[in-house]
């Protein structure tokens, strides 16, 4: 395998994803996600939120996308990663070229993963640029550069997921329809069994739902973050965190390990044996 | 000759529909004309041939290499422009070739230099800035051979390659190719267009409902599909003994005189060309033009494929 020709392929990755209109859209919104909100709560008023939150409120805007934003944007940009390439009859062209499969693949795949890093570092600064501009200096920063990482490595189940998903369908708009619908499916049955669970008490809804895919992205940064905080402010990480679930780091490192890599590899598998088709109508 | 494409009984199964086996093999500083109805096999065979798809049974051999296996090693100086081709829409002609380029492994200026030299070579230098989005379909298609010829190739393998293009660019490709091959690149070429494969292809291969129906050259298979060759000669003031001496000339199986001259039909294996000019010429007749006749091949194309389907 040779580094340049992943490269290439990484750097025409981002510019065919920056090229699409959704992807283009979601960052926008992502941009309006990470502003709007502090500058409207400015607008109402500081006093509507106690002044002991004013520091910490950076990680509303971190923290709030990570369960649907984020995870969302990951399937945008991975299920239409392949899945577009066989639509458009593009990657025929390329694959026509002297490079091997695995360059071809490792190449779209890290490129597109990289545009979601690049969306993730631009949702953590813009929180904490908004919070410092409407609320003042923040603290606890800190523990930044380990949440991103962490959002970082937990987005990579539903972008493995749906880049696999993209590879096995084909078809664009199923490979959508399939990701969002394993994604949703995942956080409504989680927030479920977590219900269920509080009002029964029994504990195989728990683990139930610590098996789901949802469960590792959702805990992880919170799980990581949570302790650098004053206990006062905690309520902060849980916000818009509904299917949250309480396990430890370990396991949901491995959760996520294991989601990510088993759905990368069956794509790779699969990429590796099928033909590629000519253009599908 | 080194060999730099073979197909041994390579089938491809489509479950309802089945491509194969085919067996042929193209050497170097050839250009084969690839002949079939539309649905015959012939976009299947090129891409079992580059490694796109994978034959049912058989082997496949691309610079005596598996395009499988070893789809890098053996794809390297081969260059494919697909039919109908679908660029990326949102490069620019410049862009794509740059990327492509790169993705073979040329670096920066190397990569920049063979990308304005064959923006040049198709004559889209003052489109090289648009967005692929915004260009004709001929311009699409030039594109497509350009990209084909990006890292200098000595295999060419073209699907329809000049569908869509003006005749100007027409007769400038054709040049182009014959260039290729001078220079000692072999070339497949997929087309309809039989007047094309007649002027510029040294061989052929055809195939129908999936089964190859011939592969050699040119001659043989117009002997094949029409049992004799074609020569018209226009001249004036053609005298009455000249008939009947180029009837008795060697390999000539019939003659036939028309308002502008006669046709001089010929066995196979002979070419009486020379003689046949010199007798004209020596019996004190104009000679104005002497060829194989045109459609020659169409006609033999269009009675073996109708034997077919018979």
């Amino acid at each position: 395998m040779r580094p340049d020709r992943v490269v290439a392929f990484s750097r025409y990755e981002v510019r065919r994803a920056v090229a699409r209109k959704k992807v283009l859209a979601v960052v926008a919104l992502t941009v309006l996600l990470d502003t709007v909100p502090y500058y409207a709560l400015a607008g109402a008023g500081l006093a509507l939120i106690p002044a002991p939150f004013h520091p910490y409120l950076w990680a509303v805007g971190v923290f709030v996308p990570q369960a649907f934003f984020l995870q969302f944007i990951a399937l945008l940009i991975a299920a239409g990663s392949m899945s577009e390439e066989y639509e458009q009859g593009t990657a025929e062209v390329l694959l026509s070229k002297p490079v091997g499969r695995d360059e071809y693949f490792l190449g779209k795949y890290l490129g597109g993963y990289s545009l979601l890093v690049i969306v993730i570092i631009m949702n953590s600064v813009l929180s904490v640029a908004s919070a410092t501009y409407v609320f003042g200096p923040q603290l606890g920063l800190g523990v930044l550069p380990l949440v991103l990482l962490v959002q970082a490595f937990s987005a990579l189940v539903f972008f493995s997921l749906s880049f696999m998903i993209g590879e096995l369908v084909r078809r664009s708009s199923l490979s959508y329809i399939l990701s969002s619908a394993v994604f949703f499916t995942s956080q409504i049955v989680g927030i479920y069994l977590t219900i269920v669970y509080s009002l029964t008490g029994q504990e195989t809804f728990r683990v139930a739902s610590l098996y789901l895919p949802t469960s590792p992205v959702n805990s992880l940064p919170v799980l990581l973050a949570e302790p650098s905080f004053p206990s006062t402010v905690r309520i902060l990480f849980r916000l818009g965190n509904t299917g949250a679930v309480e396990t430890s780091i370990l396991f949901s490192v491995l959760l996520v390990a294991v989601y990510s890599f088993s759905t990368l590899a069956i794509a790779a598998a699969y990429f590796a044996r099928a033909d590629v088709a000519k253009r599908i109508a | 000759m080194e060999e730099v494409a073979s197909l041994e009984g390579a089938v491809k199964d489509y479950g309802p529909k089945r491509i194969g086996p085919i067996t042929f093999s193209v050497t170097g500083g050839d250009i084969m004309g690839f002949l079939g109805p539309n649905g015959s096999g012939k976009s299947t065979t090129i891409r079992m041939l580059l490694g796109l798809i994978r034959p049912s049974s058989g082997r496949v051999r691309l610079m005596q290499m598996d395009p499988l296996r070893d789809h890098a090693r053996a794809l390297a100086g081969v260059g494919y422009s697909p039919e109908l081709p679908n660029l990326q829409s949102f490069l620019t002609p410049r862009e794509l070739l740059h990327l492509m380029a790169k993705v073979i492994g040329l670096r920066g200026r190397e990569a920049e230099s063979d990308a304005f030299r064959l923006l040049e070579r198709v004559g889209l230098t003052e489109y090289a800035d648009y967005r692929i989005a915004k260009l004709s379909k001929g311009m699409i298609q030039r594109l497509s051979i350009a990209q084909a010829m990006v890292g200098s190739p000595r295999f060419l393998i073209l699907d329809e390659p000049t569908i869509g293009i003006d005749p100007g660019g027409v007769v400038h490709f054709r040049s182009v190719f014959r260039d290729f091959a001078k220079e000692g690149g072999t070339v497949i070429m997929s087309s309809h267009i039989l007047s094309e494969v007649e002027s510029l292809c040294t061989s052929l291969a055809v195939i129908h409902s999936g089964r190859l129906l011939f592969r050699g050259g040119i001659e043989e298979f117009i002997m094949k599909g029409l049992g004799t060759r074609s020569i018209t000669i226009q001249a004036e003031n053609v005298g009455s003994g000249l008939v009947s001496a180029l009837s008795e000339m060697k390999g000539v199986t019939r003659v036939t005189m028309n308002a502008t001259g006669f046709v001089v039909e010929t066995a196979k294996g002979s070419d009486p060309r020379a003689e046949i000019s010199k007798l004209v010429v020596e019996s004190g007749a104009r000679l104005l033009s002497i060829g194989y006749s045109r459609n020659e091949l169409h006609e033999a194309y269009v009675n073996l494929v109708r034997g077919m389907a018979e």
